[in-house]
């Protein structure tokens, strides 16, 4: 039929001809293949670009730390002292690398300030943000709860420095005036608690960094399990209520477990946030470089808050060790945070296979 | 004429069995509804609807799209009162006693007055932890004793060869008809005495439908059934009596064969013939 008198028609078969003239037709074929492959090129290129900007950072900050990785070697995880040396004295060099006299750098007590500091965010904003998002989605009624998630989202975006502000001028100061006093007395000499006794300081120190984070993830993990509990579907809360559950056992074991793995996703997003925090905690944590707090009131420091506290002081080393060492300090904080989230997908793969709704029920 | 088979006149029984009979001495209607007036809102629902459920016998609850029937039977156990604007009027007795008594523990009402939903709605655990959930949520059974009461009642529905092998994964992956079956298994767990079941087959393909029928035939008179349906087949298949609201309105009542048969309103007759619906 049409097909094979206004176009010469190849071998194959009439259908196929009369679908490639179909979509040959006319001008449009050049600007299609035009906008064809600048689609590709884009693709690829857009596709790449966050894979280049991971290997770009990553294999700038490892050709700037390798001085200090030469000179340090693996003792730069476990030991903690933090002495930049003399910047106006003596020249030395170790393995070939120059460097200020007396400058040792060991930066397990950043390492583990930040681990702590996140932990300790972690342990306090998760259970706070599931109950947050308990109360927007399930008990509370709509006119109270929109105008609340309102201000959870509000909170999420107030800028780190004024968070940090707040928990240096207020929250520290009340803190170890009025809270930490009563705690610390109080608690009894046994394993973990332990770490509650002991002297409190001024405010300034690992409990309340670990507070002020927990004050900057919770609104970003509660926003998002809110909308994780708004997606469990009815039914299953339904079954359970008739079943003659509690609204407590209906949360515990039908509505948590069903978004589980979006809970945990959403802890590796606010842990991620933690672990790179700087301003708020260069401002609250007391910046004690070169040891590690001794009980949970202790000064102490993270990766993040020493690279930006020393980062001045660190051009001013002539040799350029100084800088190297931050970015072996920021490689490390790199890795960290790399790991955990390749943690967090693990987890999340692993509780994902075990009882996640496929389909719907 | 089903009347009689639910009927547990002592003069009709040995003695013996009689004084066993673990129903002895209650009141021969397990639910009654008294006056029952529901609404949400301004919006009347249900309105006066006085109606017993004989102990031990299968009701169908048929009507129109809208008729109030499901709100009804949510209301037997319940399930309604949180909804937000739910009001209801009038009394819904259990064993007598009021559904909304503050003697009354909610818990222990559905314990008693199961549920079984339009759709399957497996729990987000095992296969087994979904059969025991309600036992130990109740603490009826614990520890090993589980283990029997998920076998026992996987048996019961028939379902137990088909998982067997798989009682500890998923529930998501079974078919629809054995999510609805385990469903069962799981609200006859707790032993309850009367189960509400809201279209339980409409999602499901006709051979699981007549397996889960055949599964709720069995379960008299041990239990008491009362069965939102629109499938006017099924009523007629399983009910000894049937209901059928209309806007609202209990219209007519009876044993099943009558109401089709010999329907005593013109509603009535119109809808089972299929010219309302």
């Amino acid at each position: 039929m049409g097909g094979d008198e206004s176009m010469p028609v190849d071998s194959s078969s009439p259908v196929t001809s009369l679908v490639r003239r179909g979509r040959r037709s006319r001008r449009t074929r050049a600007s299609a293949s035009f906008e064809d492959r600048l689609w590709h090129v884009a693709t690829r290129v857009a596709v790449s670009l966050p894979l280049l900007g991971l290997a770009f950072v990553v294999v700038i900050l490892a050709v700037k730390a390798w001085p200090a990785i030469k000179v340090n070697g693996p003792g730069y995880l476990t030991s903690s002292s933090w002495q930049v040396g003399n910047f106006y004295g003596s020249i030395q060099h170790t393995h070939g690398v120059a460097h200020p006299q007396g400058a040792i750098y060991g930066a397990w007590p950043l390492i583990a300030g930040t681990l702590e500091s996140s932990l300790i965010a972690i342990l306090i904003a998760v259970p706070v943000s599931i109950g947050t998002a308990f109360a927007l989605t399930e008990r509370l009624p709509t006119w109270l709860a929109q105008p609340l998630g309102f201000f959870v989202e509000i909170l999420a975006g107030i800028p780190s420095v004024v968070i940090g502000l707040w928990g240096v001028l207020e929250l520290g100061p009340f803190l170890a005036q009025h809270v930490y006093p009563v705690v610390a007395s109080h608690v009894p000499n046994v394993p973990v608690l332990r770490y509650l006794r002991g002297p409190v300081g001024y405010g300034e120190g690992l409990l309340t960094s670990g507070l002020v984070l927990s004050f900057m993830i919770i609104p970003i993990i509660s926003a998002t399990t809110r909308d994780l509990f708004r997606q469990v579907p009815v039914l299953p809360k339904e079954g359970a209520e008739a079943l003659g559950f509690t609204e407590a056992e209906v949360a515990r074991r039908i509505t948590i477990p069903w978004v589980r793995s979006g809970i945990i996703g959403a802890t590796m997003l606010g842990l991620g946030r933690a672990i790179g925090e700087t301003i708020a905690i260069a401002m609250v944590s007391g910046s004690v470089l070169g040891s590690v707090a001794p009980n949970l009131y202790g000064t102490m420091t993270t990766i993040a808050a020493t690279i930006v506290s020393q980062l001045d002081s660190s051009l001013t080393d002539a040799t350029g060790f100084a800088l190297s060492n931050l970015a072996e300090a920021g490689l490390l904080l790199a890795l960290i945070s790399i790991v955990v989230n390749l943690a967090a997908r693990a987890i999340v793969r692993r509780s994902g296979r075990l009882m996640a709704p496929v389909g719907r029920g | 004429m089903d009347e009689t088979r639910s009927s547990t006149t002592p003069g009709s029984l040995d003695p013996v069995l009689a004084r066993l009979d673990p129903d002895r001495g209650r009141p021969a209607q397990v639910l009654e509804t008294v006056g029952l007036n529901l609404a949400f809102g301004s919006k009347t629902v249900i309105s006066g609807v006085n109606i017993g459920f004989q102990r031990g016998t299968i009701t169908a609850l048929i009507g129109p799209t809208g008729s109030g029937k499901s709100t009804f039977l949510r209301t037997l156990n319940r399930m309604n009162d949180k909804v937000y604007s739910f009001r209801h009027e009038g009394e819904v007795l259990l064993d007598a006693e009021s559904i909304w008594s503050p003697r009354q523990d909610l818990l222990s009402l559905r314990r008693r007055v199961g549920m079984l939903f339009q759709r399957p709605n497996p729990f987000p655990m095992s296969i087994r932890d979904n059969v025991v959930a309600g036992v130990k949520a109740h603490g009826i059974a614990r520890g090993k004793q589980l283990d029997v009461v998920a076998e026992t009642r996987l048996r019961e529905v028939g379902l137990w060869d088909a998982v067997k092998d798989r009682l500890h994964d998923s529930p998501y992956r079974l078919s629809g008809g054995q999510q609805q079956l385990l469903c069962l298994a799981r609200a006859l767990a707790v032993g309850p005495e009367v189960l509400l079941l809201d279209e339980p087959t409409s999602a499901l393909d006709p051979l699981s439908t007549e397996a889960v029928e055949a599964m709720l035939r069995q379960m008299t008179p041990a239990l008491t059934l009362i069965v939102v349906t629109h499938n006017l087949g099924q009523a007629r298949r399983l009910s000894d009596q049937t209901m059928f609201f209309y806007d609202g309105r209990l219209v007519e009542h009876g044993p099943t064969a009558q109401l089709f048969d010999a329907p005593r309103e013109a509603t009535t007759q119109r809808y089972v013939h299929g010219l309302i619906g």
